[in-house]
Protein backbone atom coordinates (compact mmCIF):
# COMPACT_ATOMS: atom_id res chain seq x y z
CA UNK A 1 0.00 0.00 0.00
CA UNK A 2 2.28 2.57 -1.31
CA UNK A 3 1.93 5.95 -2.57
CA UNK A 4 4.83 7.45 -3.87
CA UNK A 5 3.03 9.17 -6.89
CA UNK A 6 3.62 12.40 -5.59
CA UNK A 7 7.77 11.29 -5.02
CA UNK A 8 8.27 9.69 -8.38
CA UNK A 9 7.45 13.00 -10.09
CA UNK A 10 9.45 15.23 -8.26
CA UNK A 11 12.72 15.56 -9.42
CA UNK A 12 13.79 16.70 -6.39
CA UNK A 13 16.69 14.01 -5.09
CA UNK A 14 15.53 12.57 -1.84
CA UNK A 15 16.56 12.65 1.34
CA UNK A 16 16.63 9.32 2.11
CA UNK A 17 16.58 6.57 -0.96
CA UNK A 18 15.82 2.69 -0.13
CA UNK A 19 15.74 -0.09 -2.16
CA UNK A 20 15.97 -3.91 -1.23
CA UNK A 21 16.66 -3.20 2.33
CA UNK A 22 17.48 -6.26 4.37
CA UNK A 23 18.75 -7.25 8.12
CA UNK A 24 19.20 -10.43 9.36
CA UNK A 25 19.74 -10.55 13.20
CA UNK A 26 21.11 -14.27 13.52
CA UNK A 27 19.32 -16.23 10.85
CA UNK A 28 16.13 -14.45 11.54
CA UNK A 29 15.82 -11.71 8.74
CA UNK A 30 14.11 -8.39 10.53
CA UNK A 31 13.98 -6.45 7.51
CA UNK A 32 12.35 -7.86 4.27
CA UNK A 33 13.61 -5.69 1.26
CA UNK A 34 12.33 -2.45 2.21
CA UNK A 35 11.96 0.46 -0.85
CA UNK A 36 11.30 3.69 -0.16
CA UNK A 37 12.36 7.27 -1.01
CA UNK A 38 11.92 10.43 1.41
CA UNK A 39 11.67 13.54 0.01
CA UNK A 40 13.19 16.96 1.67
CA UNK A 41 11.25 19.05 3.85
CA UNK A 42 8.85 16.45 5.02
CA UNK A 43 7.70 15.08 8.54
CA UNK A 44 7.71 11.49 8.54
CA UNK A 45 6.18 9.13 10.88
CA UNK A 46 7.93 5.87 11.00
CA UNK A 47 4.93 3.69 12.63
CA UNK A 48 5.26 -0.02 13.84
CA UNK A 49 4.85 -2.53 16.58
CA UNK A 50 7.65 -3.13 18.92
CA UNK A 51 9.81 -5.48 16.91
CA UNK A 52 8.25 -4.22 13.68
CA UNK A 53 11.92 -2.99 12.60
CA UNK A 54 11.46 0.63 13.16
CA UNK A 55 14.79 1.26 14.92
CA UNK A 56 16.46 -0.88 12.53
CA UNK A 57 15.75 0.73 9.37
CA UNK A 58 16.48 4.20 11.60
CA UNK A 59 20.07 2.65 12.76
CA UNK A 60 20.60 2.07 8.24
CA UNK A 61 19.47 5.40 7.68
CA UNK A 62 22.11 6.74 10.38
CA UNK A 63 24.72 4.31 9.59
CA UNK A 64 24.85 2.36 12.78
CA UNK A 65 24.07 -0.56 11.12
CA UNK A 66 25.11 -2.54 7.58
CA UNK A 67 22.60 -3.86 5.61
CA UNK A 68 21.83 -5.68 2.37
CA UNK A 69 20.35 -3.93 -0.24
CA UNK A 70 20.80 -0.18 -0.70
CA UNK A 71 20.26 2.66 1.10
CA UNK A 72 21.72 6.19 0.22
CA UNK A 73 21.40 9.01 3.04
CA UNK A 74 21.86 12.99 1.29
CA UNK A 75 23.20 10.52 -1.82
CA UNK A 76 25.87 9.02 0.87
CA UNK A 77 25.85 5.29 2.29
CA UNK A 78 25.54 5.67 6.02
CA UNK A 79 27.32 2.87 6.74
CA UNK A 80 30.70 4.01 5.08
CA UNK A 81 30.20 7.87 5.48
CA UNK A 82 28.73 7.87 8.85
CA UNK A 83 30.94 10.49 10.57
CA UNK A 84 30.44 13.12 7.34
CA UNK A 85 26.97 12.30 7.45
CA UNK A 86 26.84 13.24 10.87
CA UNK A 87 27.66 16.87 10.03
CA UNK A 88 24.08 17.26 8.13
CA UNK A 89 22.04 14.67 10.37
CA UNK A 90 21.14 14.99 13.94
CA UNK A 91 19.42 12.43 15.70
CA UNK A 92 17.69 11.22 18.77
CA UNK A 93 17.72 7.81 20.05
CA UNK A 94 15.14 5.74 22.24
CA UNK A 95 17.56 5.93 25.15
CA UNK A 96 18.54 8.39 27.17
CA UNK A 97 22.49 9.31 25.65
CA UNK A 98 23.85 12.66 26.86
CA UNK A 99 27.33 11.98 28.58
CA UNK A 100 26.01 12.25 31.98
CA UNK A 101 29.20 13.32 33.29
CA UNK A 102 29.76 16.38 31.44
CA UNK A 103 28.24 20.03 32.84
CA UNK A 104 25.81 21.69 30.43
CA UNK A 105 27.90 24.14 29.65
CA UNK A 106 30.99 21.64 28.99
CA UNK A 107 28.61 19.72 26.77
CA UNK A 108 28.09 22.72 24.59
CA UNK A 109 31.52 24.09 24.33
CA UNK A 110 32.83 20.46 22.90
CA UNK A 111 29.97 20.34 20.54
CA UNK A 112 31.20 23.53 19.53
CA UNK A 113 34.27 22.39 18.56
CA UNK A 114 33.27 18.67 17.52
CA UNK A 115 30.16 19.43 15.18
CA UNK A 116 30.93 21.81 12.61
CA UNK A 117 27.27 22.87 12.42
CA UNK A 118 26.37 23.10 15.74
CA UNK A 119 25.36 26.94 17.18
CA UNK A 120 25.95 27.62 21.25
CA UNK A 121 24.30 30.77 21.04
CA UNK A 122 21.47 28.95 19.55
CA UNK A 123 21.31 26.35 22.04
CA UNK A 124 21.73 28.61 25.02
CA UNK A 125 18.58 30.33 23.31
CA UNK A 126 16.68 27.33 23.55
CA UNK A 127 17.17 26.80 26.69
CA UNK A 128 15.53 30.06 27.85
CA UNK A 129 12.93 29.81 30.35
CA UNK A 130 13.80 26.29 31.44
CA UNK A 131 15.29 25.14 34.52
CA UNK A 132 18.28 24.24 32.88
CA UNK A 133 21.45 26.31 34.06
CA UNK A 134 24.90 25.73 32.38
CA UNK A 135 26.35 24.68 35.55
CA UNK A 136 23.83 21.72 35.93
CA UNK A 137 25.56 18.33 35.36
CA UNK A 138 23.90 16.10 33.05
CA UNK A 139 23.19 13.20 35.82
CA UNK A 140 21.63 15.88 37.68
CA UNK A 141 18.97 16.70 35.49
CA UNK A 142 15.32 15.21 35.38
CA UNK A 143 14.28 12.94 32.47
CA UNK A 144 12.39 15.36 31.21
CA UNK A 145 15.15 18.11 31.17
CA UNK A 146 17.24 15.95 29.68
CA UNK A 147 14.95 15.42 27.10
CA UNK A 148 14.51 19.36 27.09
CA UNK A 149 18.18 19.24 26.55
CA UNK A 150 18.96 16.90 24.20
CA UNK A 151 15.95 18.67 21.98
CA UNK A 152 18.05 22.11 22.68
CA UNK A 153 21.04 20.37 21.23
CA UNK A 154 20.34 18.70 18.23
CA UNK A 155 18.01 22.01 17.42
CA UNK A 156 21.36 23.88 17.40
CA UNK A 157 22.29 21.64 14.80
CA UNK A 158 21.85 22.80 11.36
CA UNK A 159 20.92 19.24 9.87
CA UNK A 160 18.90 19.12 6.73
CA UNK A 161 17.90 15.64 8.38
CA UNK A 162 16.34 15.28 12.05
CA UNK A 163 15.41 11.31 13.02
CA UNK A 164 14.04 10.78 16.54
CA UNK A 165 13.39 7.36 17.62
CA UNK A 166 10.99 7.08 20.71
CA UNK A 167 12.20 10.87 21.53
CA UNK A 168 9.62 11.41 24.53
CA UNK A 169 9.69 7.94 25.95
CA UNK A 170 9.40 7.82 29.44
CA UNK A 171 8.09 11.97 29.28
CA UNK A 172 4.86 13.68 31.12
CA UNK A 173 2.43 14.79 28.40
CA UNK A 174 3.22 18.36 29.14
CA UNK A 175 6.83 17.64 28.36
CA UNK A 176 6.05 15.84 25.03
CA UNK A 177 3.19 18.41 24.00
CA UNK A 178 6.09 20.95 24.35
CA UNK A 179 8.58 18.80 22.99
CA UNK A 180 6.84 18.27 19.78
CA UNK A 181 5.75 22.16 19.58
CA UNK A 182 9.02 23.54 20.36
CA UNK A 183 10.08 21.40 17.21
CA UNK A 184 7.41 22.20 14.75
CA UNK A 185 8.02 26.38 16.18
CA UNK A 186 11.73 26.68 16.36
CA UNK A 187 13.36 23.95 14.21
CA UNK A 188 11.41 22.76 11.19
CA UNK A 189 12.10 24.84 7.76
CA UNK A 190 11.28 23.47 3.91
CA UNK A 191 14.46 22.55 3.66
CA UNK A 192 14.91 19.80 6.92
CA UNK A 193 13.14 16.68 6.86
CA UNK A 194 12.10 15.24 10.04
CA UNK A 195 12.02 11.10 10.51
CA UNK A 196 10.11 10.12 14.18
CA UNK A 197 9.30 7.16 15.86
CA UNK A 198 6.10 6.75 18.40
CA UNK A 199 4.19 4.23 20.21
CA UNK A 200 1.90 7.95 20.92
CA UNK A 201 1.33 8.82 17.39
CA UNK A 202 -2.04 10.43 18.23
CA UNK A 203 0.25 13.19 19.69
CA UNK A 204 2.35 13.54 16.37
CA UNK A 205 -0.27 13.07 14.11
CA UNK A 206 -1.14 16.96 13.86
CA UNK A 207 2.52 17.68 12.59
CA UNK A 208 2.91 14.93 10.05
CA UNK A 209 3.10 15.10 6.42
CA UNK A 210 3.61 11.40 5.44
CA UNK A 211 3.53 8.06 7.05
CA UNK A 212 4.74 4.76 7.10
CA UNK A 213 4.00 1.37 8.49
CA UNK A 214 6.11 -1.48 9.31
CA UNK A 215 4.77 -4.52 9.78
CA UNK A 216 7.21 -7.23 10.97
CA UNK A 217 9.77 -5.90 8.42
CA UNK A 218 7.40 -4.82 5.86
CA UNK A 219 6.58 -1.93 4.60
CA UNK A 220 2.62 -1.88 4.50
CA UNK A 221 1.76 1.63 4.05
CA UNK A 222 3.83 4.18 2.64
CA UNK A 223 1.66 7.83 1.99
CA UNK A 224 1.28 11.18 2.48
CA UNK A 225 -1.03 12.55 4.89
CA UNK A 226 -3.83 14.02 2.42
CA UNK A 227 -3.95 10.47 0.58
CA UNK A 228 -4.86 9.02 4.05
CA UNK A 229 -7.83 11.60 4.48
CA UNK A 230 -8.94 10.89 0.74
CA UNK A 231 -8.33 6.97 1.06
CA UNK A 232 -9.72 6.04 4.32
CA UNK A 233 -12.93 6.42 5.83
CA UNK A 234 -14.30 6.06 8.94
CA UNK A 235 -17.92 4.79 9.15
CA UNK A 236 -20.11 4.31 12.96
CA UNK A 237 -22.98 2.39 12.32
CA UNK A 238 -25.53 1.26 15.03
CA UNK A 239 -28.52 -0.69 13.15
CA UNK A 240 -27.52 -4.23 12.35
CA UNK A 241 -29.16 -4.15 8.86
CA UNK A 242 -26.94 -1.21 8.03
CA UNK A 243 -24.33 -2.94 8.73
CA UNK A 244 -24.38 -5.89 6.82
CA UNK A 245 -25.04 -3.74 4.26
CA UNK A 246 -21.78 -1.74 4.73
CA UNK A 247 -19.79 -4.67 5.04
CA UNK A 248 -20.85 -5.25 1.33
CA UNK A 249 -18.18 -2.54 0.61
CA UNK A 250 -15.25 -4.87 2.28
CA UNK A 251 -14.25 -2.78 5.63
CA UNK A 252 -10.66 -3.20 6.22
CA UNK A 253 -11.30 -3.13 9.80
CA UNK A 254 -14.20 -3.97 11.81
CA UNK A 255 -15.05 -3.33 15.90
CA UNK A 256 -17.09 -2.79 18.49
CA UNK A 257 -16.50 0.19 20.74
CA UNK A 258 -19.76 0.91 23.48
CA UNK A 259 -22.29 -0.65 21.40
CA UNK A 260 -21.50 0.91 18.29
CA UNK A 261 -20.09 -0.73 15.41
CA UNK A 262 -16.83 1.14 13.86
CA UNK A 263 -15.78 0.05 10.37
CA UNK A 264 -12.51 1.50 8.29
CA UNK A 265 -12.70 1.07 4.50
CA UNK A 266 -10.11 1.52 2.04
CA UNK A 267 -10.47 3.37 -1.65
CA UNK A 268 -14.26 3.35 -1.10
CA UNK A 269 -16.17 6.80 -1.91
CA UNK A 270 -17.56 8.63 0.95
CA UNK A 271 -21.23 9.09 -1.21
CA UNK A 272 -21.20 5.25 -0.79
CA UNK A 273 -21.06 5.12 2.58
CA UNK A 274 -22.93 8.12 3.73
CA UNK A 275 -26.01 6.51 3.86
CA UNK A 276 -24.82 3.59 6.46
CA UNK A 277 -23.78 5.87 9.51
CA UNK A 278 -21.72 8.89 10.45
CA UNK A 279 -18.16 9.45 8.42
CA UNK A 280 -15.30 10.89 9.15
CA UNK A 281 -11.90 10.34 8.82
CA UNK A 282 -10.25 7.48 11.10
CA UNK A 283 -7.10 8.75 13.60
CA UNK A 284 -3.59 7.43 12.83
CA UNK A 285 -4.11 5.12 16.25
CA UNK A 286 -7.16 3.67 14.45
CA UNK A 287 -5.61 3.20 11.01
CA UNK A 288 -2.71 1.17 12.72
CA UNK A 289 -5.09 -0.70 14.64
CA UNK A 290 -7.00 -1.47 11.64
CA UNK A 291 -3.62 -2.11 9.09
CA UNK A 292 -1.44 -3.87 11.77
CA UNK A 293 -3.41 -6.65 12.67
CA UNK A 294 -1.15 -9.70 13.11
CA UNK A 295 -2.20 -13.55 13.97
CA UNK A 296 -0.17 -13.25 17.44
CA UNK A 297 0.95 -9.89 19.05
CA UNK A 298 4.94 -10.00 18.32
CA UNK A 299 5.71 -13.22 16.25
CA UNK A 300 9.39 -12.32 15.93
CA UNK A 301 11.44 -9.60 17.54
CA UNK A 302 13.72 -7.31 15.74
CA UNK A 303 15.29 -4.36 17.73
CA UNK B 1 41.95 19.13 14.49
CA UNK B 2 39.43 21.18 16.11
CA UNK B 3 37.55 18.00 16.87
CA UNK B 4 39.77 16.22 17.82
CA UNK B 5 41.56 17.92 20.74
CA UNK B 6 38.02 18.53 21.96
CA UNK B 7 37.77 14.81 22.29
CA UNK B 8 41.34 14.33 24.26
CA UNK B 9 39.45 17.72 26.53
CA UNK B 10 36.73 15.44 26.92
CA UNK B 11 38.55 12.54 28.14
CA UNK B 12 40.01 14.77 30.97
CA UNK B 13 36.79 15.85 31.99
CA UNK B 14 35.82 12.31 32.10
CA UNK B 15 38.51 11.07 34.28
CA UNK B 16 39.54 13.96 36.28
CA UNK B 17 38.52 12.35 39.54
CA UNK B 18 41.69 10.12 38.76
CA UNK B 19 43.85 12.25 36.90
CA UNK B 20 43.44 15.46 38.64
CA UNK B 21 41.53 15.15 42.10
CA UNK B 22 42.62 12.32 43.06
CA UNK B 23 46.08 13.17 43.14
CA UNK B 24 45.50 16.69 44.04
CA UNK B 25 44.02 14.51 47.56
CA UNK B 26 46.97 12.86 47.99
CA UNK B 27 49.23 15.72 47.60
CA UNK B 28 47.28 17.25 49.94
CA UNK B 29 47.58 14.32 52.51
CA UNK B 30 51.40 13.65 51.65
CA UNK B 31 51.52 17.73 52.00
CA UNK B 32 50.21 17.32 55.86
CA UNK B 33 52.45 14.08 56.55
CA UNK B 34 55.90 16.25 55.09
CA UNK B 35 54.45 19.19 57.78
CA UNK B 36 54.12 16.25 60.42
CA UNK B 37 57.16 14.67 59.37
CA UNK B 38 59.46 17.48 60.24
CA UNK B 39 57.72 19.21 62.91
CA UNK B 40 57.48 16.36 64.83
CA UNK B 41 60.92 15.19 64.44
CA UNK B 42 60.36 11.90 62.51
CA UNK B 43 62.63 13.86 59.84
CA UNK B 44 66.24 14.53 60.95
CA UNK B 45 65.80 18.03 60.53
CA UNK B 46 69.46 19.23 61.48
CA UNK B 47 70.63 16.23 58.94
CA UNK B 48 72.80 14.67 61.47
CA UNK B 49 73.45 11.18 59.74
CA UNK B 50 76.24 11.04 58.20
CA UNK B 51 75.22 11.08 54.93
CA UNK B 52 73.42 14.23 55.38
CA UNK B 53 76.03 15.15 56.65
CA UNK B 54 78.22 15.16 54.03
CA UNK B 55 75.87 15.94 51.54
CA UNK B 56 72.79 17.79 53.21
CA UNK B 57 71.47 18.33 50.31
CA UNK B 58 70.81 15.13 48.59
CA UNK B 59 67.63 14.77 50.97
CA UNK B 60 66.08 17.07 47.90
CA UNK B 61 67.34 15.11 45.10
CA UNK B 62 66.07 11.73 47.08
CA UNK B 63 62.82 13.04 48.58
CA UNK B 64 61.77 14.08 45.54
CA UNK B 65 62.76 11.65 43.39
CA UNK B 66 60.88 8.95 45.25
CA UNK B 67 58.12 11.20 45.31
CA UNK B 68 58.52 11.09 41.24
CA UNK B 69 58.70 7.09 41.46
CA UNK B 70 55.68 7.09 43.72
CA UNK B 71 53.58 8.99 41.20
CA UNK B 72 55.16 7.25 38.18
CA UNK B 73 53.69 3.82 40.04
CA UNK B 74 50.23 5.63 40.44
CA UNK B 75 50.13 6.90 37.22
CA UNK B 76 50.78 3.50 35.90
CA UNK B 77 48.14 2.17 38.03
CA UNK B 78 45.30 4.58 36.36
CA UNK B 79 46.26 4.34 32.69
CA UNK B 80 45.83 1.20 33.18
CA UNK B 81 42.53 1.11 34.53
CA UNK B 82 42.01 4.04 32.29
CA UNK B 83 42.39 2.05 29.23
CA UNK B 84 40.22 -0.98 30.29
CA UNK B 85 37.34 0.84 31.84
CA UNK B 86 37.50 4.52 29.65
CA UNK B 87 37.54 3.16 26.07
CA UNK B 88 34.03 1.46 26.94
CA UNK B 89 32.92 4.17 29.16
CA UNK B 90 30.72 5.63 25.89
CA UNK B 91 28.75 1.59 25.83
CA UNK B 92 28.72 1.96 30.18
CA UNK B 93 27.67 5.18 30.30
CA UNK B 94 24.46 5.00 26.91
CA UNK B 95 26.31 8.14 25.31
CA UNK B 96 27.49 5.54 22.82
CA UNK B 97 24.65 6.86 20.12
CA UNK B 98 25.15 10.38 20.96
CA UNK B 99 28.86 10.01 20.39
CA UNK B 100 27.82 8.16 17.09
CA UNK B 101 25.57 11.43 16.58
CA UNK B 102 28.41 13.39 16.13
CA UNK B 103 30.44 13.63 12.51
CA UNK B 104 33.63 12.02 14.12
CA UNK B 105 34.38 8.24 13.30
CA UNK B 106 35.21 5.27 15.58
CA UNK B 107 38.78 5.61 14.65
CA UNK B 108 38.97 8.76 15.25
CA UNK B 109 36.88 9.13 19.44
CA UNK B 110 39.22 5.80 20.23
CA UNK B 111 42.74 7.31 18.92
CA UNK B 112 41.75 10.25 20.60
CA UNK B 113 41.40 8.05 23.83
CA UNK B 114 44.98 6.65 23.50
CA UNK B 115 46.44 10.12 22.91
CA UNK B 116 44.64 11.41 26.12
CA UNK B 117 46.28 8.69 27.74
CA UNK B 118 49.27 9.75 26.57
CA UNK B 119 49.13 13.17 27.12
CA UNK B 120 46.94 14.79 29.39
CA UNK B 121 46.13 12.42 31.71
CA UNK B 122 49.71 12.19 32.48
CA UNK B 123 50.38 15.66 31.88
CA UNK B 124 47.77 16.30 34.96
CA UNK B 125 49.60 13.93 36.88
CA UNK B 126 53.13 15.19 36.13
CA UNK B 127 51.96 19.10 36.89
CA UNK B 128 50.57 17.44 40.43
CA UNK B 129 54.56 15.90 40.62
CA UNK B 130 55.70 19.00 40.22
CA UNK B 131 53.42 20.37 42.83
CA UNK B 132 53.99 18.04 45.37
CA UNK B 133 58.05 18.70 44.94
CA UNK B 134 57.81 21.99 45.63
CA UNK B 135 55.70 21.71 48.72
CA UNK B 136 58.61 19.21 49.84
CA UNK B 137 60.78 21.35 48.89
CA UNK B 138 59.26 24.15 50.72
CA UNK B 139 58.94 22.52 53.72
CA UNK B 140 62.58 21.58 54.32
CA UNK B 141 63.95 24.67 53.12
CA UNK B 142 61.88 26.44 55.72
CA UNK B 143 63.11 24.04 57.98
CA UNK B 144 66.64 24.08 57.45
CA UNK B 145 66.28 27.87 57.82
CA UNK B 146 64.80 27.49 61.31
CA UNK B 147 67.58 25.51 62.30
CA UNK B 148 69.77 27.20 61.04
CA UNK B 149 71.41 24.31 58.22
CA UNK B 150 69.80 26.58 55.47
CA UNK B 151 70.31 30.12 54.44
CA UNK B 152 69.09 32.32 51.00
CA UNK B 153 72.43 31.19 49.44
CA UNK B 154 71.13 27.75 49.48
CA UNK B 155 68.01 28.26 47.61
CA UNK B 156 69.76 28.25 44.45
CA UNK B 157 71.61 25.11 44.78
CA UNK B 158 67.47 23.73 45.81
CA UNK B 159 65.69 25.29 42.63
CA UNK B 160 68.79 23.77 40.61
CA UNK B 161 68.12 19.88 42.09
CA UNK B 162 64.11 20.73 41.29
CA UNK B 163 64.82 21.67 37.67
CA UNK B 164 67.01 18.56 37.69
CA UNK B 165 64.80 16.04 39.09
CA UNK B 166 61.23 17.85 37.30
CA UNK B 167 63.65 16.85 33.67
CA UNK B 168 64.18 13.25 35.26
CA UNK B 169 60.72 12.81 36.07
CA UNK B 170 59.26 14.36 32.64
CA UNK B 171 62.04 12.19 30.53
CA UNK B 172 61.10 8.67 32.20
CA UNK B 173 57.39 9.41 32.18
CA UNK B 174 57.51 10.15 28.47
CA UNK B 175 59.92 7.16 27.66
CA UNK B 176 57.52 5.19 29.58
CA UNK B 177 54.59 6.39 28.11
CA UNK B 178 55.82 5.70 24.88
CA UNK B 179 57.38 2.07 25.87
CA UNK B 180 53.93 1.00 27.02
CA UNK B 181 51.86 2.45 24.48
CA UNK B 182 51.48 -0.78 22.88
CA UNK B 183 50.49 -2.05 25.40
CA UNK B 184 47.72 0.07 26.59
CA UNK B 185 46.42 0.39 23.23
CA UNK B 186 46.04 -3.38 23.18
CA UNK B 187 44.27 -3.49 26.59
CA UNK B 188 42.42 -0.22 25.22
CA UNK B 189 41.56 -2.43 22.10
CA UNK B 190 40.26 -5.23 24.51
CA UNK B 191 38.14 -3.02 26.89
CA UNK B 192 36.34 -1.45 23.13
CA UNK B 193 35.43 -5.40 22.72
CA UNK B 194 34.48 -7.08 25.89
CA UNK B 195 34.54 -3.76 28.51
CA UNK B 196 35.60 -4.08 31.87
CA UNK B 197 36.92 -8.16 31.54
CA UNK B 198 39.08 -6.11 30.03
CA UNK B 199 41.23 -6.15 33.10
CA UNK B 200 41.21 -9.61 34.47
CA UNK B 201 41.93 -10.55 29.88
CA UNK B 202 45.04 -8.15 29.68
CA UNK B 203 46.11 -9.39 33.51
CA UNK B 204 45.70 -13.06 31.85
CA UNK B 205 46.59 -12.74 28.62
CA UNK B 206 50.28 -13.14 28.67
CA UNK B 207 50.31 -16.13 30.74
CA UNK B 208 47.79 -17.92 28.09
CA UNK B 209 50.13 -16.87 24.97
CA UNK B 210 52.67 -18.10 26.61
CA UNK B 211 51.34 -21.23 27.70
CA UNK B 212 50.10 -21.60 23.93
CA UNK B 213 53.91 -20.95 22.87
CA UNK B 214 54.79 -23.85 25.36
CA UNK B 215 51.81 -25.98 24.61
CA UNK B 216 52.78 -25.86 20.48
CA UNK B 217 56.12 -25.44 20.77
CA UNK B 218 57.71 -26.93 23.97
CA UNK B 219 59.70 -25.44 26.26
CA UNK B 220 60.75 -26.25 29.94
CA UNK B 221 57.49 -24.77 31.40
CA UNK B 222 54.92 -22.19 30.33
CA UNK B 223 57.01 -19.52 31.79
CA UNK B 224 59.91 -20.30 29.71
CA UNK B 225 59.22 -19.45 25.96
CA UNK B 226 59.95 -16.67 23.58
CA UNK B 227 56.57 -14.89 24.07
CA UNK B 228 57.70 -14.48 28.16
CA UNK B 229 60.84 -13.59 27.58
CA UNK B 230 59.71 -10.70 25.32
CA UNK B 231 57.00 -9.53 27.56
CA UNK B 232 59.73 -9.37 30.26
CA UNK B 233 61.44 -7.28 28.40
CA UNK B 234 58.69 -5.01 27.17
CA UNK B 235 57.45 -5.23 30.78
CA UNK B 236 60.16 -2.59 32.09
CA UNK B 237 62.24 0.46 31.22
CA UNK B 238 65.81 -0.46 30.19
CA UNK B 239 68.74 -0.35 32.87
CA UNK B 240 70.34 3.26 33.35
CA UNK B 241 74.06 2.74 34.69
CA UNK B 242 74.08 6.47 35.12
CA UNK B 243 71.37 6.51 38.24
CA UNK B 244 73.39 3.22 39.60
CA UNK B 245 76.41 5.19 40.01
CA UNK B 246 75.01 8.39 41.21
CA UNK B 247 73.51 6.46 44.17
CA UNK B 248 77.12 4.95 45.15
CA UNK B 249 78.70 8.87 44.57
CA UNK B 250 78.58 11.75 46.12
CA UNK B 251 77.82 13.90 43.09
CA UNK B 252 74.80 16.42 42.61
CA UNK B 253 72.25 15.00 40.76
CA UNK B 254 72.42 15.17 36.55
CA UNK B 255 68.41 15.38 35.10
CA UNK B 256 70.53 15.13 31.69
CA UNK B 257 73.07 12.89 31.98
CA UNK B 258 70.43 10.62 33.16
CA UNK B 259 67.87 11.80 30.31
CA UNK B 260 71.05 11.17 27.66
CA UNK B 261 71.43 7.55 29.67
CA UNK B 262 67.86 6.41 29.39
CA UNK B 263 66.88 7.48 25.54
CA UNK B 264 70.60 6.19 24.94
CA UNK B 265 69.60 2.63 25.97
CA UNK B 266 66.09 2.64 24.77
CA UNK B 267 65.19 0.22 21.70
CA UNK B 268 63.66 2.58 19.33
CA UNK B 269 63.00 0.11 16.91
CA UNK B 270 61.20 -1.52 19.33
CA UNK B 271 59.08 1.83 20.20
CA UNK B 272 58.51 2.39 16.77
CA UNK B 273 57.21 -1.19 16.32
CA UNK B 274 55.21 -0.52 19.24
CA UNK B 275 53.65 2.55 18.03
CA UNK B 276 52.31 0.66 14.59
CA UNK B 277 50.91 -1.83 16.75
CA UNK B 278 48.70 0.27 18.46
CA UNK B 279 47.86 2.36 15.72
CA UNK B 280 46.79 -0.99 14.08
CA UNK B 281 44.92 -2.77 17.46
CA UNK B 282 43.37 0.94 17.91
CA UNK B 283 42.11 0.67 14.07
CA UNK B 284 40.88 -2.81 14.58
CA UNK B 285 38.78 -1.94 17.90
CA UNK B 286 37.44 0.95 15.95
CA UNK B 287 36.54 -0.97 13.54
CA UNK B 288 34.66 -3.56 15.76
CA UNK B 289 33.25 -0.03 17.35
CA UNK B 290 31.54 0.44 13.90
CA UNK B 291 30.24 -2.62 13.36
CA UNK B 292 28.63 -4.07 16.54
CA UNK B 293 25.48 -1.44 17.24
CA UNK B 294 24.81 -3.31 20.52
CA UNK B 295 24.43 0.23 22.33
Amino acid sequence: MTDLSATANNAIEPIVSARGLRKKFGRKEILHGLDFDIPPGRIYGLIGHNGAGKTTTLNAMLGLTSCEGTIRVLGEDPFAKRAKLMENVAFISDVASLPRFLRVRELFALLNNIHPNFSQDKARSFLEGTDIKPEMKIKHLSKGMVAQLHLAVVMAIDAKLLVLDEPTLGLDITYRKRFYRRLLEDYMTEERTLIITTHQVDEIEFMLSDIMFIRDGEMIVHMQMETVNDKFTQLVVNDPELQAAARQHGPVYEETRFGQTVMIFDGVDRATLEPFGRLSTPTLSDLFVALMQRPTANPESGR
Amino acid sequence: MKAFVALVHRELIEHKGAFLIGPLILVAVLFGATLLAFTVGRVDARFSGQLFTVAPLRVYEVGFLAFGLGWSLYMMAVLFFYCADGFAADKRNNAMLFWKSMPVSDFKVLLSKLIAGITVLPGTIYAIALLSGILLYGVAYTTMLINGSASIATLGNIVGIYGQVALTILVTLVCGLLWYLPAMALVGAIATAVGRWAIPIAVLLPSIVSTLEWVTLGGLHPFDTQTWRFMEYRGALPDTPYVEGWLMSQDGFSGMAYALDLIGNMDWLQVGTGAIFAVVVIYLASEYRRRVNDN
